[in-house]
């Protein structure tokens, strides 16, 4: 991991103040704005009429991977991100985050869930522009950490079965780590049931070893994407590799240490399928 | 099969109404598939970083399963359902 892509140094070169002040006043109507000409209300239906459907695929793409500098916060060009395990969200926490780091209630739960939940990790010249906006400032509860409070809050959600995932705020600036649910969560979504590529998934996918196993079926309610069976003939979970997103959440509900996390490219059939 | 078709009476809800979405959000809450989307109008507000005139936008119809919850929850009764077409189908993780 690179250092850099963390530091103000390159906040300032790109302008990300700008473009984050920009990006955070306009939220919630990110949905509601349209993509190259298109709203994203009903976005399924149009992405079934084939010809539009590619091309709307491959706008929304492009634009959501932008590097250009003229690029349109309002739409949030260049804000996407990647599934990461607990460890490595931690990582990226204790080692490499600029200060000040503050923890949020999440934009997505907020606007399609109604409900407030401060999981949203903040960090660097971000967390300047969020406390202006004082729906998302928790009032009951500490929300400036230090990196230890930082690192043992995400441990928190992690295990309460929120998917750690960080974000490009824009490319190549990385200034956020959340703690995802679907399908509130606008990335999830685009991802899951509009097959966008605004979420990557992990550098890792999860084994099972059968000998552990013992069936309890405690692993499959952790996982938000359907990556878990529980087969009843032989009295073992089984993992659908193309689905899991190597998130590591169904870790934490095993007690008999069943399930483990292993690079992507070291399983068959998985290598760059990201 | 046509599609599904969402609307909300923004009479009924919204800035110019007796309810803001921000203090209800009971349909927001009890839709499985999380179809609605609550948001600041796209007029110019007087404090942009802290928006006063909120809406729900039916922002994802194609992913509502039909169940009629949002409809029985609102308590100005302002949202209508015709669930038609569902897209679940598209899902490709
Ligand atoms: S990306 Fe995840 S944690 Fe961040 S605001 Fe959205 S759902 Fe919440
Ligand atoms: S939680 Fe562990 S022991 Fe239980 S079913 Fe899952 S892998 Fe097996
Ligand atoms: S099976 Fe994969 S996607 Fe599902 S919880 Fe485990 S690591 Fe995450
Ligand atoms: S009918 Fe059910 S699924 Fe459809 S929008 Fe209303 S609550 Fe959501
Ligand atoms: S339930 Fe009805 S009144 Fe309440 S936020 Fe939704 S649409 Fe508005």
């Amino acid at each position: 991991m690179n250092a850099r892509n963390y530091s103000y140094e390159l906040a300032e070169e790109y302008n990300m103040q700008a473009y984050l002040e920009e990006q955070w006043k306009n939220m919630e109507t990110l949905f509601i704005r349209k993509i190259m000409g298109f709203s994203s209300i009903g976005l399924g239906y149009k992405m079934q009429m084939p010809l539009i459907g590619r091309f709307l695929r491959w706008a929304a793409e492009r634009q959501i991977h932008s590097e250009k500098p003229g690029r349109n916060p309002v739409r949030a060009d260049g804000h996407f991100g990647q599934v990461l395990p607990l460890e490595d969200a931690q990582h990226i926490i204790g080692n490499l985050a600029a200060e000040p780091i503050i923890k949020n209630y999440c934009v997505c739960r907020w606007m399609q869930r109604g409900v407030k939940d401060a999981v949203c990790i903040n960090f660097g010249c971000l967390s300047n522009i969020i406390p202006k906006l004082t729906r998302y400032i928790p009032v009951d509860q500490k929300w400036q950490l230090d990196r230890e409070e930082a690192i043992a809050a995400l441990e928190e959600q992690n295990k309460r079965g929120y998917v750690a995932s960080v974000w490009f705020q824009p490319v190549p600036y990385i200034n956020a780590i959340c703690s995802c649910e679907s399908p509130e969560c606008g990335g999830l979504r685009l991802r899951n049931d509009f097959g966008l590529r605004t979420v990557y998934k992990g550098e890792y996918v999860v084994t099972l070893d059968r000998d552990k196993c013992q069936g309890c079926k405690n692993c499959v309610k952790m996982c938000q994407f359907g990556a878990l069976r529980y087969l009843p003939s032989i009295k073992k979970v089984i993992v659908n590799h193309d689905k899991c997103f190597g998130c590591g959440v169904c870790r934490h509900a095993c007690n008999n240490d069943a399930l483990t996390l292993v690079p992507r490219e070291s399983v068959p059939g998985q290598a760059g399928k990201f | 099969m046509d599609k599904t078709q969402i609307k909300i009476d923004y009479k009924k809800c919204g800035p110019n109404a007796r309810i803001d979405p921000r203090e209800c959000r009971k349909c927001m809450n009890v839709c499985d598939p999380a179809v609605f989307l609550m948001h600041p109008t796209l007029e110019e507000h007087k404090d942009p970083y802290n928006p006063e005139k909120w809406l729900v936008t039916p922002v994802w119809p194609c992913m509502c399963t039909g169940c009629m919850r949002c409809a029985q929850v609102c308590p100005e009764q302002a949202i209508t359902v015709k669930a038609q077409r569902s897209l679940y189908q598209l899902r490709q993780p």
